[in-house]
């Protein structure tokens, strides 16, 4: 089954001088389960494609299905819902809320899905647990490693069970053994949980987790590699 | 958890918050403490009144051709429910003669109780058994002394006591009169009774008392007029509530200055955390919950810079009222500390219409241009 699908997707900024082409007509599609590695140089138009996907972002053109519903059909508060409640991301830069505790950062995508506190604490402990955590859970992020928070934004992106798992350079700020650490802990959720994973990255070491290996150049993809 | 939010991101820029809690605080104090001070004033104006705000003047209905009031009628109005008193009062103007001077005055017939309950002696003692009491103005006109004689209508009085200045009276006006006893004037003059002073039991039994003389009295000709001071008291209050309405609005403007601070740092604040709110926006918080955070900000905001301006107003007003009108005591009647829950709603209104704006602005972000924002 396909979870996410795209349509002849473009993404064009247009300024008064020049026009820019993120993404320049992509169509491809990701199955249930599956775990995709984008690859491709600075502004080949990886996390553009990811921002898209993740409803963070409306193409110029084309369509762009998740789980077969078209995204520009639906208005804000559906994508909203959307975002919360199938899609989990995850950033370069971690973005965790610097006010809050690992325990409440976690906690916050459920908050917006309206669960009960104890039903929400069980689950958010429970998650950090599961990065290896428990110890961390009352820090807040500028008390944390690089390697932590990002142990941190995994479990707040998996808080509502998403179905897909967006990616963007998730080991790009950290060292070899933290990227490892982090790397597990995705495949594990892509492989015994069969949340679909949608990767980018610059670096080619990762390209060993992926089923799939897509690269993009100037928008468009160069190529498709399917990891055997 | 959005409360806890909201409070956390305050106390991240703490001196901003505490600036922008200051300056509701100031607005709500300048507001309530001035609203006190204003119903201050007015309670302790009305109070010099109502000691005749509760008469009642019944005069013969001269139109009508009734001279004076029958003795009959007054004493049905005695005995009506809810009167407390009745002075009747017989007044004629008759020719008096001093050392020096001849002239027309005001004679009026009272007893001596009811001119020791309404009016002071300048000079001597009230008393009016064979003599009589001096308005001041006639005093100094005629050149009366205590203790001089008078003649009044052919027959001598001995003046007891010169009047203090009553200023002007609704009742009676002594300034330029003479009173004596109901049995001296009748010596003097033949006349019935002029005008009733009639006294309610209450404020509130005002109009019962006035529509019951009507209904008793007038029932079959209009024989008196009733007039209630009331009215007056009513109006006095209009005056003041209007003078108090005109300076709580200077005082607001103190408010609208709070106003913009914080609409000031709100807007600094939706800036600096617009990445906070792509992440909110991306992990799934709707629009209206970015709005409801940010304006839970400007909520505690309001409610801690009102809460304390509040008590300070009380303060305030309680030091106004003690220098200006040496009571401090009006600040804690119920009417006066309306002016402070006023004044503490006012402010938070002012912290949530201030808060909006930012808010709205923070919630129509789009999650993607928030979070590039760096």
């Amino acid at each position: 089954m396909k979870v996410v699908e795209l349509k002849n997707v473009y993404k064009i900024y247009k300024t008064e001088y020049y026009e820019v082409r993120a993404i320049d007509g992509i169509s491809m599609d990701v199955k249930e389960g599956e775990f995709v590695i984008v690859m491709g140089p600075s502004g080949s138009g990886k996390s553009t494609l990811l921002n898209l996907i993740g409803c963070l972002d409306k193409p110029s053109e084309g369509e762009v299905l998740i789980n077969g519903v078209d995204t520009s059909s639906l208005n804000d508060s559906k994508l909203t819902e959307l975002r919360r409640d199938t899609i989990g991301f995850i950033f370069q830069t971690y973005n965790l809320i610097p006010t809050l505790t690992a325990l409440e950062n976690v906690e916050l995508p459920m908050i917006f899905k309206r669960l009960s506190r104890k039903e929400r604490e069980e689950r958010a402990k429970e998650l950090l647990r599961s990065v290896g955590l428990e110890k961390e859970m009352n820090r807040k992020p500028n008390e944390m490693s690089g390697g932590q928070q990002q142990r941190v934004a995994i479990a707040r992106a998996l808080a509502n069970n998403p179905k897909i798992l967006l990616c963007d350079e998730p080991t790009g700020n950290l060292d070899t053994k933290s990227g490892e650490q982090v790397m597990e802990i995705i495949r594990h959720q892509n492989e015994e949980l069969g949340v679909t994973v949608i990767l980018v990255t610059h670096n080619p070491l990762l390209a060993k987790y992926g089923d799939k290996v897509i690269r993009l150049r100037d928008g468009k993809i160069e190529s498709v590699e399917h990891v055997s | 958890m959005f409360l806890e939010l909201a409070k956390r991101n305050l106390q991240r820029a703490k001196v901003r918050s505490l600036l922008a809690v200051i300056g509701i605080l100031i607005g709500v104090m300048a507001v309530s403490a001035i609203g006190i001070f204003g119903e201050s004033l007015k309670v302790a104006v009305l109070q010099n009144f109502e000691d005749v705000a509760n008469e009642l003047i019944v005069t013969p209905n001269l139109q009508e051709g009734y001279r004076y009031i029958e003795e009959m009628d007054i004493n049905r109005i005695k005995k009506l429910p809810g009167v407390a008193e009745v002075i009747a009062v017989k007044s004629d103007s008759l020719l008096i003669e001093t050392k020096k001077k001849k002239s027309y005055a005001v004679i009026y017939a009272m007893d001596e109780k009811n001119v020791e309950e309404m009016f002071k002696a300048e000079k001597g003692t009230i008393r009016l058994k064979g003599s009589c009491v001096v308005g001041k103005r006639l005093a100094e006109f005629a050149e009366i002394r205590v203790n001089s004689k008078i003649i009044i209508g052919g027959k001598e009085f001995r003046v007891a006591a010169i009047l203090e200045d009553s200023g002007a009276r609704f009742d009676i006006n002594p300034n330029s009169a003479v009173i004596l006893s109901p049995e001296d004037f009748e010596k003097v003059s033949d006349v019935g009774y002029t005008m009733l002073i009639v006294k309610a039991e209450s404020l509130e039994k005002v109009d019962d008392v006035k529509r019951e003389i009507e209904e008793k009295i007038n029932s079959r000709e209009n024989k008196v007029i009733v007039f209630d001071l009331k009215i007056i008291l009513e109006r006095i209050n209009e005056a003041f509530s209007q003078i108090n309405t005109f300076l709580m609005a200077i005082a607001s403007v103190s408010l609208l200055v709070a106003g913009v601070s914080i609409l000031n740092i709100m807007l600094m604040s939706t800036i600096e955390r617009t990445k906070e709110i792509g992440i909110m926006r991306a992990i799934g918080a709707y629009r209206s919950t970015i709005l409801r955070i940010f304006l839970m900000e400007a909520l505690i905001l309001g409610l801690i810079g009102s809460g304390i301006g509040s008590v300070l107003s009380v303060a305030g007003g309680y030091v106004i009222d003690l220098i200006i009108l040496q009571d401090p005591s009006y600040v804690f009647r119920p009417s006066t500390l309306l002016y402070v829950i006023f004044g503490f709603c006012i402010g938070i209104f002012v912290a949530v219409v201030s808060g909006l704006y930012p808010a709205w602005k923070a919630s129509r972000l789009e999650p993607i241009e928030a979070l590039r924002y760096e």
